[in-house]
């Protein structure tokens, strides 16, 4: 893949398994191949989006990517460092330029804080503001996200789900960070509210030269504030590219599939349209199928496909699938 | 109450009391639901969905409190029950998908236990019938390897394999009246077409009836058959799904089907948000609550709460707008007949 001077971040062959517990009469310990030999790179500036199934290990992604996890295998060159084995002692300066806006709003809030003490906290631990300037600082976060500085002095769980989410986002933006990994940041919003919050996203982008991985699976989301897409099926990356190209010429049949399931809010085209239901069921990544991993529901699957893994290839500039009809 | 009803809710009001004050959270809300019927209430975040729901299933914690109103299920008012009742009542009868997946699913157990355990409660199957109905119900829900999965423990789940090991445990009661909290928020949409396709399939098969809770309008879309749309703890809108994406009444509304994101959006448009944001619950606004935020607010909207103005047999609204001495405005729908 080309590489520039501005990339800030690469992933080279990413791995992370899960040991599976023992059965009851114990042999071989099993693994959760959640991720299995990912590679990819984002730009400064730039929002990767990455989209896939449930499941398939988008999460683990980005929590390995920010060392919340220690990876099984690869490398992480974040700035043209490889953080994929720092210690917890090296890794403080990562803590402050890396932030994740989680996907689960309700685990990831601390109960017994107010609204303020979660978003201040921040700035106390990597002393950016204290005093009146952090009570600004944290209204002017809470507005930024549709709250209101009103709610500082409020518990997570008066809020709605959504509002929730709204205040892990004005968390992640406090300490001022330069990449952020947004997991499913607005899967939990009413769509107006999504709306705000991308633009919020893409505004902020613009303003701080934000850099950003996109994690959703809502495709028609993520194509518009993305500007390259992967797609990831159970443990891999499929298909890459600028997200005109893969959405106008989605190689992949999985990304076929993907694009022709979108819900669309319009009662006549639900009830009339046609969709590429995906045969079969989803493949476990405690055993996933030999060769081609999607094979076991290709529509287009062919002998070989079996045999040896398809590697990625570039069907036009900077747009690559892995698939043998290519 | 009319038999054909398995749901009616009456005028209801929830109040939080917090210790900042009171958060009128449900303002008085009315609507039906017939057996087997499938409705969805859609609306901004906070404006009551969530609560509305938990006042029905009666798990308000404290210090949320039904303060008015009646909720009768099959007849029976269910707003001073016990909860003894309540609890066989629930899970069996009326099952609810919960928006946060950890408000149903015990981090201590593992989730085939749970599952099995939810199985038990309500059939009489022994402990192997159990178990094989629970691998499956997560088979039924897209989860792989389901028999290794049930010894996993909720956190080794990804969030959407989390959201689909409660549906599981919803649907293994085979509700008669099942309550789905953004059932597949953070779920892909081709799983989110498997799990639709089972709750059409109860709704079919069972007569189950549903209240689908979504921000999603293309899920309310393809499930429902009737829209309710809620606002600062108000019904705005409410009619079937065809009137409701072709011919909304409530300015608010038009608003929300115009924020939709399109595919066939250009690349460099921007997304068209309602601007402002919903009132705080704490004070209410006396008038009608999207007053602030309407683009074709009047002064009455300020000052008096409108009534409901029924355009059509089955679709009201909350609006000045409808209000026979109302200026006629210029209604933009966006979403065109079978364009999109
Ligand atoms: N325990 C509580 N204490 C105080 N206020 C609460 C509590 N629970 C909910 N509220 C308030 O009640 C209002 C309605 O919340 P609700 O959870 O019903 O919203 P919702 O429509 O489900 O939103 P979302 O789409 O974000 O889930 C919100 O303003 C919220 O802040
Ligand atoms: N802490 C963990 N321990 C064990 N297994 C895990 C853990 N976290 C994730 N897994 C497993 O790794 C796989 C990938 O999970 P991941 O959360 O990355 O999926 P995802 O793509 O984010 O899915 P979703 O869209 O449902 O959130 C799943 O099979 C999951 O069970
Ligand atoms: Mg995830
Ligand atoms: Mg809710």
């Amino acid at each position: 893949m080309n590489k520039s001077k501005d990339v800030l971040l690469e992933v080279r062959n990413l791995k992370k398994y899960f040991a599976m517990k023992k059965g009851f009469f114990g042999g071989n310990t099993q693994y959760v191949k959640a991720v299995d030999d990912v590679s990819f790179y984002i730009k400064r500036g730039e929002t990767l989006g990455l989209v896939g199934e449930s499941g398939c290990g988008k999460s683990t992604t980005g929590r390995t990517l920010i060392r919340l996890y220690r990876p099984t295998d690869g490398e992480i060159i974040y700035g043209g460092k490889d953080i994929s084995k720092m210690d917890d002692k090296e890794l403080i300066p990562y803590r402050k330029k890396i932030q994740m806006i989680f996907q689960d709003p309700y685990a990831s809030l601390n109960t017994r804080m107010t609204i303020g003490d979660i978003i201040g906290e921040a700035l106390d631990i990597h002393k950016i503001a204290t005093g009146k300037e952090k009570t600004e600082i944290v209204h002017d976060l809470l507005s930024r996200v549709g709250l209101s500085p009103d709610h500082a002095i409020r518990y997570p769980h008066e809020f709605s789900g959504g509002q929730r989410q709204r205040i892990g986002i004005a968390r992640a933006l406090a300490v001022k960070p330069e990449f952020i990994i947004c997991d499913e940041p607005i899967s939990a919003l009413d769509v107006s509210i999504q709306a705000q919050v991308v633009n919020m996203l893409s505004d902020l982008q613009q303003e701080l030269g934000l850099t950003y991985l996109f994690i959703a699976h809502d495709l028609s989301m993520v194509r518009y504030i993305s500007d390259r897409v992967g797609v990831m099926y159970l443990g891999k990356i499929v298909e890459i590219g600028e997200s005109e190209e893969l959405y106008e010429h989605p190689a992949h049949p999985y990304t076929q599939a993907l694009l022709s399931a979108i819900p669309v809010p319009d009662p006549d085209i639900v009830k009339n349209r046609k969709r590429i239901l995906l045969e079969g069921d989803v493949p476990s990544p405690i055993n996933p199928p030999s060769g081609c991993r999607f094979r076991t529901r290709c529509m287009h699957a062919m002998p070989k496909c079996a045999e040896i893994e398809p590697v990625m290839k570039e069907i036009s500039s900077g747009h690559y699938a892995a698939c043998y009809l290519l | 109450m009319n038999k054909e009803n398995i749901l009616e809710v009456k005028n209801l009001r929830t109040s939080f009391f917090t210790h900042v004050g009171e958060v009128k959270a449900i303002r008085g809300v009315s609507f039906n639901l017939k057996k087997g019927e499938a409705i969805g209430i859609v609306g901004e975040s906070g404006s009551g969905k969530s609560v509305t729901s938990m006042s029905i299933m009666k798990l308000l914690q404290h210090p949320g409190k039904i303060i008015g109103g009646d909720i009768l299920f099959k007849e029976k008012s269910i707003v001073n029950t016990s909860e003894k009742e309540m609890q066989s009542i629930r899970g069996n009868e009326i099952a609810m998908i919960f928006q946060d997946p950890m408000t149903s699913l015990n981090p201590v157990y593992t989730i085939g236990n749970q599952i099995k355990e939810a199985i038990t409660r309500h059939q009489n199957v022994n402990r192997e019938e159990a178990k094989n109905k629970a691998i499956e119900m997560l088979k039924i829900v897209g989860i792989p390897s389901p028999s290794d999965r049930i010894n996993q423990y909720p956190h080794e789940f990804s969030g959407g394999m989390r959201q689909r090991a409660m549906i599981a445990m919803a649907l293994s009661c085979e509700p008669s009246l099942l309550i789905a909290d953004e059932p597949t928020t953070a779920l892909d949409v081709t799983i989110q077409a498997q799990i639709l396709e089972l709750m059409k399939k109860l709704k079919k098969e069972i007569n189950t009836s549903i209240i689908m809770i979504t921000h999603d309008l293309g899920v309310v879309a393809d499930v429902c058959s009737r829209i309710i749309v809620m606002y600062g703890g108000l019904i705005m809108e409410e009619g079937t799904t065809e009137e409701i994406f072709y011919n909304p009444k409530h300015p608010y509304t038009m608003g929300l089907l115009k924020s939709i994101p399109r595919l066939d959006l250009g690349e460099n448009q921007r997304l068209v948000p309602i601007e402002g944001s919903p009132p705080d619950l704490l004070k209410p606004p006396i008038g009608c609550p999207f007053a602030a935020r309407c683009p074709y607010a009047m002064k009455i909207c300020e000052k008096n709460q409108p009534p409901y103005f029924e355009t059509d047999k089955n679709h009201r609204s909350m609006c000045w707008l409808l209000h026979e001495d109302a200026p006629k405005v210029e209604v933009d729908t966006c979403v065109k007949r079978g364009k999109i």
